[in-house]
């Protein structure tokens, strides 16, 4: 027995494509989900162009600088270059922000000519959503400004009250996708096709003719598989945290009790995949059918709330729906499985389901 | 001498075809038995049968003294199965194979000594795709070996073969046979029934339609042997018909083959008739029958090849 699942691991580790849908693969999504800066986008380059340099501008600078979608830069110092930026392609400069030459003293003199004083906003009119987004902010900012210089008292204040504490980054949401994408691809289409050959070889009919019981032969299959599947979590998560910094907030242990409960499923749905398919090519085709939708609706890359109404109600039982939830709960929102009681039972029914469907309908010759 | 192995009325069904009908016959221990027929004589079902791999559906199957129904765990232990071109696993060197499978049984024999006996020596770390295929049917025997098994069964252990490797195989079987390991085959190759089997049912259509030594067989047929010969006259038809023993003459340019029960008889005469011409035989041979004659004795059909 233990030289059999000692064989079978050698067999997967020698399978060269195998080893690329269970690990290249998901590792080429994580790559590049990592290298793009998704989080990044909805930032703002706004070049200041502190012609004062007085108190109130380097007041108004600094407190600029803590608004956090706004990627503030003094590096331009005359208007004219700072605007030629704005024009050019690229993402550096995307606003110019003019404190004009004494803004410190105007405002000090009171006097009803020179004010309001003059701040000038340069931006790019075919950028619609950033530019209304950063013009309300600028706008606010300095009404904030206007008030706490005339030391007006406060009427109405607005608390926003954050519903999430983390700031959770999209990587940080794929990535428990990812290890659910990669384990279910892999155990669908290496078990279906695996077995496909074995029986199309008659190895079967070999194992079959010596007194090993042809349970033992596929527990031990089923045994290297899972361990296949924790390593393949292992790999997917360490390259998704030490290359491209994803933040694990809960306790990742738990991914991998998940991952095998899950796998258990998948690599039954490979066995009746080849209990259906009658030779190899149809057994990749079909194991490829069930698995694509599900990689692509369970919610490996948005969530399935993202769906109209009835699909994210069906999609939700589908195998992998349940297993990237509660393995998101655990790694994303450091909550424990049993927070996910409805999707453990959705996970444990389909394993259950599978396992009688396979003993009741798989045949190996 | 012990039967290794007893069959007895052995009827296997796959739905309404009836594959093997009533079977019956007993292998003794140290025989090459071969099972010999046509494709779909149901050698095969038979064998499977016999090995525990198939549900036979009535009659009794006994190897070694144990039911092959009820105990095939048993049964498997002690016996060695090459199946009809079974693959191993891809990704896995001979070496790793044989151990793999070693650990299945509890009497082992290592690996290094199963490809030395069968000349696999230095491929010991390739795998089995890299195999010509009689190196690859080498093997497989190998692996069958690995139990060190009293009984082995041997399913067409040379079918698809050259020539030359399959002569390879029949030494490698004789050897087998005489470290006192009883060997069961089937083949649809009368020539490898007749070099390598002590005895040989034959088969057709479900049913075993002879059984015996194939020397046995062979003399029991009414024209066991065919004199050849050649002369540069016409001898007459009817005379060389005349002569005894003889039962049909068939010529063709000069060369004359006489369908003889015994050739005893029949030389001498053959020799005086044309002495008495003052004629000159030439290439004068006895051919004895083969198998072949038998299979279409028995069911009026040639063997298809």
């Amino acid at each position: 027995m233990l030289r059999l699942f000692v064989a079978n691991l050698r067999i997967i580790l020698r399978n060269r494509q195998g080893l690329f849908w269970a690990l290249v693969f998901p590792l080429i999504f994580v790559t590049i989900f990592g290298l793009f800066k998704f989080d990044d986008m909805g930032s703002s380059g706004v070049a200041v162009i502190d012609q004062a340099q007085d108190n109130v501008s380097r007041a108004l600078v600094e407190n600029l600088k803590s608004i956090k979608f706004l990627r503030v830069t003094e590096e331009y110092t005359d208007e004219a270059t700072a605007r030629q930026k704005l024009q050019e392609a690229g993402d550096d400069v995307d606003f110019v922000l003019v404190l004009p030459r004494g803004l410190e003293e105007s405002l000090r003199s009171g006097d009803p000519k020179a004010l309001p004083a003059k701040v000038t906003l340069v931006y790019d009119k075919g950028n619609i959503q950033s530019s209304q987004l950063v013009i309300g902010t600028l706008s606010q900012f300095l009404q904030q400004t206007n008030m706490e210089l005339v030391q007006a008292p406060e009427l109405l204040k607005l608390q926003p009250v954050p519903v999430q504490a983390r700031q959770v980054k999209y990587f940080d949401f794929l990535l428990p996708g990812f290890v659910g994408m990669g384990v279910m691809n892999y155990a669908i289409i290496s078990m279906a096709s695996t077995l496909a050959v074995w029986r199309e070889q008659k190895i079967f009919k070999r194992i079959l003719a010596t007194p090993l019981s042809v349970r033992s032969f596929f527990i031990a299959q089923v045994l290297a598989q899972l361990l296949l599947s924790v390593v393949q979590a292992v790999v997917i998560i360490l390259a998704g945290v030490l290359l491209f910094r994803a933040h694990i907030y809960g306790n990742v242990a738990w991914v991998f009790p998940i991952v095998v409960l899950g796998n258990i499923i998948f690599l039954n749905l490979g066995f009746l995949v080849a209990t259906v398919a009658k030779n190899l090519n149809a057994a990749n085709g079909l194991a490829n059918v069930v698995a694509m939708p599900m990689m692509f609706f369970s919610g490996v890359f948005f969530p399935t709330n993202t769906l109209p109404g009835v699909m994210a109600e069906a999609v939700r039982y589908l195998p992998l729906t349940p297993m990237l939830n509660v393995m998101r709960g655990v790694v994303t929102y450091a909550q424990v499985p049993w927070d996910w009681p409805v999707e453990l039972a959705i996970l444990v029914g389909w394993v259950v389901l599978t396992s009688v469907a396979v003993v009741r309908f798989f045949r190996f010759d | 001498m012990d039967a290794v192995i007893q069959v007895d009325s052995l009827t296997k069904r796959f739905g309404s075809l009836v594959a093997v009908d009533g079977v019956s016959f007993e292998v003794k221990k140290g025989e090459v038995f071969g099972i010999l027929g046509p494709n779909g004589a149901g050698k095969t079902t038979t064998l499977e049968c016999i090995e525990g791999l198939q549900k036979h559906d009535a009659g009794r199957v006994l190897v070694l003294g144990v039911d092959t129904r009820h105990e095939p765990e048993k049964v498997k232990t002690h016996i060695g199965i090459q199946l009809q071109a079974s693959a191993y696993f891809d990704y896995l060197t001979l070496t790793e194979i044989l151990e793999l499978f070693a650990a299945f049984y509890p009497r082992r024999v290592p690996p290094v000594d199963l490809l030395q006996r069968v000349g696999l020596i230095e491929k010991a770390r390739t795998t089995v795709n890299k195999l010509s295929g009689g190196q690859k049917q080498r093997f497989t025997i190998a692996a069958s070996l690995v139990n060190d098994p009293e009984v082995l069964f041997l399913d067409e252990p040379t079918t698809g073969l050259d020539p030359q490797a399959r002569r390879q195989i029949w030494e490698f079987i004789r050897g087998i046979h005489k470290e006192g390991r009883t060997v069961v085959l089937t083949t649809h190759y009368m020539e490898e029934a007749q070099f390598l089997c002590h005895r040989v049912a034959i088969m057709d259509h479900a049913k075993i339609v002879a059984l015996d030594t194939p020397a046995n067989l062979i003399r029991r047929l009414p024209v066991p042997y065919e004199v050849h010969v050649s002369c540069a006259h016409v001898l007459p038809e009817a005379e060389l018909k005349a002569l005894a023993g003889v039962h049909g003459v068939a010529h063709e340019n000069g060369n004359y083959r006489l369908q003889v029960s015994d050739p005893t008889q029949t030389l001498p005469a053959l020799i005086d008739c044309a002495k008495g011409k003052g004629l000159t035989l030439e290439h004068l041979e006895v051919v004895s029958a083969t198998l072949e004659d038998v299979f279409l004795a028995t069911t009026g059909r040639q063997l298809r090849d």
